[in-house]
C-alpha cells in the first residue's frame, strides 16, 4: 500500500504533465527501477489513448420515427424573429444570399406576431411560453381567466402572415397559369385540392381534439406542402 | 471514424430543412450520443434525453459555423443539455449519493476483445463523480477548469476524480 500511496497515484497526473519538474524527476527515477509502476503507466496510457475513440451503444429501440415527427414542431418554436411577408416580386426574384423562409418559419413568425400582438402583455407577465401549440381556433384573449399560468400559447394557423404569403403566390399562379402547359396546371390544381382537403379535415378534427399533436403536425406538414407547391409553381412561371 | 465530409454535406442540407439529411446525421452519431446520455444523465431517461439533444441540434443547425467537426459541436450541445437536464431533475444529487458504489463488485469482463468496448462497459460501473470527470475529460476533451464550472466543483477535485477514475478503470480492465 505504501508503494501505491507514494507512486501509483501520481502516474495518472504524470501522463497529464501535472507534477512539477522535481516531482517528475523523482517519479521517473522510480519508474526506471520499478516494473510494476511501468506496467501501470503503460495501461493508463493505453486507456487515455482509447477513451476518446468510443463507438457508443445505440438506443434499445429506433428513436428516429418519433423524433422525425417532432422536428417540425421543434423548428416552429425555434425562430426568435418575426417574419414579414415579402412582396410577390421579391418572393420570385430574391437575390442570392438572402434567406428563404420555410413553413415552420412562417408558423414561428405567426407565433411571434401573436405574442407581439394580443398576447404580448400576457406573455410579458408570464415569461417565455412553455412551448406553443397550434390549433384551428383563434387565440384566447390574454385576459381570459381560463388561461392557466404556464399553459402553452394557442394561435390560429390561419395567421395573417401565412395567409398573405399563400395569397401572393396564388395570385402569381392565377396570373401566370396560362403560360404553363395544361398537364402541369392540372397536376398543380389537383395537388392543391388534395392538400386543402387534408388541411380542412385535420382542422375539423382538431376542433374536437385540440390537444392532439398528430393532427397539429398533419396541419403543419400540409401547410408546408402547399407553400412549397405554390413556390415551385411561381418559380416555374417566373423562369418561363 | 465518422467521415467528416459526409457530415459537412448533410449538415448543409439539414440546415436548410432536409430531413433525410438530418436522419443520416442522426444515424451516424446516435450511438455515441446515447452513450453520453447514459453516462451523464439519468439511465432511466436516456431515450428522452437523446431525442431532446437531436431536436436541439435540429433547431440550432443554422448556428453551426463549421469551424470544428460536426461531431465536436454535436457533443458540446449534448453535454450542455445533459448537464442542464441534471440540474433540472436533481439527478446530480442522486448520483452523488451513489458515489461510493463499489466498482469491483461489478462483474469484470471475461476477456478483453477490444479496449474501446471494454472501456465503455467499465465507465458505466465507475462511481458517479469519477465517471463524470473521466467522460468529460478523457472521452470528450474538456479541461479541468471547464469541468469544474460545469459540475460546480473545484478543478483540483476534477483532477483527483480523473486520476481515481483511470486507476479504477485499470483495475477493472485488468481483473
Amino acid at each position: 500500500m505504501r508503494h501505491r500511496d507514494e507512486f501509483t497515484d501520481q502516474l495518472s497526473g504524470y501522463l497529464d504533465h501535472e507534477p512539477g519538474a522535481a516531482e517528475r524527476s523523482r517519479l521517473e527515477e522510480h519508474l526506471a527501477g520499478c516494473a510494476e509502476c511501468r506496467a501501470v503507466l503503460a495501461d493508463l496510457r493505453e486507456i487515455v489513448a482509447a477513451a476518446p475513440l468510443y463507438e457508443g451503444t445505440p438506443p434499445a429501440s429506433d428513436l428516429w420515427p418519433e423524433l422525425a415527427a417532432r422536428l417540425d414542431e421543434a423548428k416552429v418554436v425555434a425562430l426568435p424573429t418575426p417574419w414579414t411577408a415579402p412582396a410577390a416580386p421579391d418572393a420570385l426574384h430574391r437575390p442570392r444570399g438572402l434567406r428563404r423562409f420555410s413553413l415552420p418559419e412562417l408558423v414561428a413568425a405567426s407565433l411571434v406576431t401573436a405574442a407581439l400582438g394580443a398576447g404580448g402583455a400576457w406573455l410579458a407577465l408570464r415569461g417565455e411560453p412553455a412551448g406553443p401549440t397550434v390549433a384551428a381556433v383563434p387565440a384566447p384573449a390574454p385576459s381570459d381567466p381560463s388561461i392557466e399560468p404556464g399553459r402553452a400559447l394557442t394561435v390560429s394557423l390561419a395567421d395573417a402572415d401565412y395567409d398573405a404569403a399563400v395569397a401572393e403566390l396564388e395570385e402569381v399562379l392565377v396570373e401566370g397559369r396560362s403560360r404553363l402547359d395544361t398537364a402541369t396546371v392540372r397536376v398543380i390544381d389537383e395537388s392543391l385540392v388534395r392538400i386543402d382537403g387534408a388541411i380542412e379535415d385535420a382542422r375539423a378534427a382538431i376542433q374536437r381534439d385540440p390537444a392532439n399533436g398528430y393532427l397539429t403536425r398533419q396541419i403543419t406538414a400540409n401547410m408546408r406542402r402547399k407553400l412549397n407547391l405554390l413556390r415551385t409553381a411561381a418559380k416555374a412561371i417566373a423562369e418561363l | 471514424m465518422i467521415p467528416t465530409d459526409e457530415d459537412a454535406r448533410d449538415v448543409a442540407l439539414a440546415a436548410d430543412g432536409d430531413q433525410p439529411a438530418f436522419e443520416r446525421l442522426y444515424r451516424r452519431h446516435v450511438a455515441r450520443v446515447t452513450s453520453l446520455a447514459r453516462w451523464l444523465g439519468d439511465p432511466a431517461d436516456v431515450d428522452d434525453a437523446v431525442q431532446e439533444i437531436f431536436l436541439r441540434v435540429w433547431q440550432k443547425l443554422h448556428t453551426f459555423a463549421g469551424q470544428s467537426a460536426f461531431s465536436t459541436w454535436l457533443h458540446r450541445v449534448a453535454v450542455n443539455l445533459l448537464i442542464r437536464r441534471r440540474e433540472r431533475t436533481g439527478i446530480r444529487h442522486r448520483r452523488e449519493s451513489q458515489d461510493e458504489a463499489p466498482l469491483l463488485a461489478a462483474p469484470a469482463p471475461r476477456e478483453r476483445p477490444d479496449l474501446r468496448v471494454a472501456i465503455e462497459r467499465a465507465v458505466e460501473l465507475l462511481p458517479a463523480g469519477a465517471r463524470d470527470v473521466f467522460v468529460l475529460h478523457d472521452m470528450e476533451g474538456y479541461k479541468h477548469e471547464e469541468i469544474g464550472r460545469m459540475l460546480g466543483v473545484d478543478p483540483g477535485t476534477s483532477r483527483s476524480q480523473l486520476h481515481r477514475a483511470r486507476l479504477l478503470l485499470r483495475e477493472q480492465l485488468t481483473a
